[in-house]
């Protein structure tokens, strides 16, 4: 049953998201070609990059067991920002620029965060992990200040409405290849599930239930920072998702990963799609970033929720 | 005494005007009178005997139109975005104008501080007004902002006949292009009122809604900013958004066609597909200036060269 309504919250957003907008609906070639061009890729790229920050959020809480753990947490936001306003402070032109920039920037925080992670000798210390992550974090965002204030581009405040998040640039061409690329690190997260309850309870305790726990942190790790750079180089840094979807899940479903996962991945791109639907056209056409919108909408769903389940 | 204000009522700060106005007469009276005192754009007071000597001018705005009205000779600081005229760039730069670095400020020793009224820069004129300098807020949003600060600024300099007679001309100016675009004789070329989408940036798009100057620029080069009913100044949009809204021209501000019309998602938007694209460039389209009129020039002009590709292609 939670999977039927689930599938079809799912299936609801996505028609929603397909149906509404600025150009409104209508069976013209003009209004088909946004529909097609436009909103279909939109809704599609949403969804995915919603699926993946949550099950990325999922993944890491269970990883570093925090619950306040996110997908950007370990330093991937910062290097991304930073990418973004080297790249448009240095003037580097191209379509692509921003979010390969972006993608570059974040890759280069999660090797020099699992160098950190990995410094005392074979073991990685999700420990260390997490604190690397914050300070390389607070290093990108230093540089990003450094060079906001040094550089006379005045395009530099752009770069922070891009990197508010949003699925303003969403094309078939970032659909496919966020797709494609994202289609790997969740499946290996997904087949992580099993280590993933066990190493909940602590690293010790995994190891004598037979988890191959060092494995399994660096491939989550690696999988899920890999997963999260990519979703940044689409869409910016967008919050909320991967931090409470996760939690939204685990007080209904449980906490095992091997539903915990799909079933986030599910909302999150349910709600990612719903609110870029409401970013897009509550004010139109003047455009919210979706970040806003997630929040203010999944707050008071998640309150809702502890209420109705937590006891 | 007289109590000097330079926003007609109705607009801003001047719907309190006639509450304003009796409240400095009731405190003005208790001090030294002063031969003029004058209201800035924020409702404070100048607390200056002019003429200003050595002025900081912390906006591009105004620093070039204190140069305009023939006072740039009193200008001893200046931020790192004014550019122009380019006998500014000899004056020392300060750094930043919205939250200025004050220490740098007052190593400039100067007697008048002129900044863009904006509440980010209450704490520094809060600051200043501590340390016995006068300072001065200037909005400049809008084309009719230009004579009322240039007035202002000519008043504070001791250029009050040049500053009178620049800010009566382009006023008149203004004037009389709205006259004639609303009697159509401005827009006689174009067969209609050509709708232009002003797109500032792609990622995340955005574009100039009515709250921007160039707005009016687009009004008075014979055109329509499909954005005129987004009040804000700029706004981030979505590429659906612009393709309903289906502008016959994009007016970009920079240098050259821009990377994002060759994308494919963009070409959901006519003009895009359509390549009528302008592109126009410089400081007179940064800021509203006495230079505004060239912008209108140089955008008419740019407006009907891709007006005639269109016809060319239609034909």
């Amino acid at each position: 049953m939670k999977w039927v309504v689930l599938g079809a919250s799912a299936a609801l957003a996505l028609l929603t998201a397909v149906a509404v907008g600025p150009a409104g609906f209508a069976v013209d070639p003009v209004t088909l070609a946004i529909i097609r061009d436009l909103r279909v890729p939109r809704a599609l790229l949403a969804f995915l990059v919603g699926g993946s920050l949550a099950v990325t959020g999922s993944a890491l809480q269970a990883l570093v067991r925090n619950p306040l753990a996110d997908p950007y947490l370990l330093g991937l936001s910062g290097g991304a920002g930073l990418g973004v306003v080297a790249a448009i402070a240095l003037h580097l032109g191209g379509p692509w620029i921003l979010p390969a920039s972006a993608f570059l920037g974040a890759l280069a925080a999660i090797v020099v965060v699992y160098r950190l992670g990995v410094v005392t000798g074979a073991v990685l210390d999700t420990r260390v992990l997490l604190f690397s992550g914050v300070v390389v974090g607070a290093f990108a965002a230093a540089m990003m200040g450094a060079i906001m204030a040094l550089s006379p581009a005045a395009e530099l405040r752009n770069a922070f409405v891009w990197l508010l998040g949003g699925f303003g640039s969403a094309s078939w061409q970032s659909v496919s290849v966020f797709a494609a690329y994202a289609a790997l690190p969740v499946t290996l997260i997904y087949l992580a599930a099993r280590s993933l309850d066990l190493l909940t309870l602590g690293e010790e305790p995994a190891q004598y239930l037979g988890a191959e726990v060092e494995r399994t942190k660096r491939l989550v790790y690696g999988a899920a920072s890999l997963l999260t750079a990519a979703a940044v180089a689409v869409s910016g840094t967008i919050g909320f998702v991967g931090l409470v979807v996760p939690h939204a899940i685990r007080l209904v479903w449980g906490h095992l990963h091997r539903t915990l996962l799909p079933a986030a991945f599910l909302l999150g791109g349910t709600l990612l799609v719903f609110a870029d639907a409401l970013a897009r056209t509550v004010f139109a056409p003047v455009e919210l970033p979706v970040g806003v919108v997630t929040a203010l909408a999944g707050v008071p769903v998640f309150v809702l929720l502890v209420r109705r389940w937590s006891r | 005494m007289s109590v000097l204000a330079f926003r007609p009522p109705g607009r801003g700060t001047a719907a309190c005007f006639p509450l304003l106005a009796a409240g400095i007469v009731a405190c003005t009276a208790r001090e030294a009178p002063l031969a003029d005192r004058l209201q800035d754009d924020l409702g404070h007071i100048v607390a200056l005997e002019p003429p200003a000597r050595r002025i900081v001018s912390l906006s591009p705005s105004t620093t070039e139109l204190l140069f305009a009205i023939g006072a740039g000779s009193s200008v001893v600081g200046r931020t790192r975005w004014c550019d122009f005229p380019p006998e500014a760039l000899a004056v020392p730069s300060v750094g930043d104008g919205l939250g200025p670095n004050l220490e740098l400020v007052l190593s400039r020793t100067p007697d008048l501080v002129i900044f863009y009224a904006s509440a980010a820069n209450q704490a520094a004129i809060a600051r200043l007004d501590d340390l016995g300098i006068a300072s001065a807020s200037v909005r400049l949003d809008r084309l009719d902002d230009v004579p009322l600060a240039a007035r202002m600024l000519g008043r504070l300099t001791g250029t009050g006949p040049r500053a009178d007679s620049l800010a009566a001309q382009f006023a008149e100016r203004l004037d009389s292009a709205r006259a004639a675009r609303r009697g159509g004789v401005g827009s006689r070329s174009l067969d209609r009122v050509r709708g232009v989408a002003v797109v500032a940036w792609d990622n995340p798009p955005m574009v100039i809604g009515a709250g921007s100057f160039l707005t009016e620029l687009v009004e008075l080069a014979g055109a329509r900013n499909v954005f005129d009913d987004v009040a804000l100044a700029s706004a981030q949009t979505g590429i659906e958004a612009i393709a309903a809204r289906d502008p016959d021209v994009l007016l970009i501000l920079g240098d050259g066609l821009p990377a994002f019309a060759q994308r494919p998602e963009w070409q959901t938007v006519g003009a895009v597909r359509r390549r009528d694209l302008v592109a126009v460039q410089g400081s007179e389209f940064e800021r509203p200036t006495f230079r505004s009129f060239e912008a209108v020039l140089t955008l008419r002009e740019a407006l009907r060269r891709s007006e005639a590709r269109a016809r060319g292609r239609a034909q």
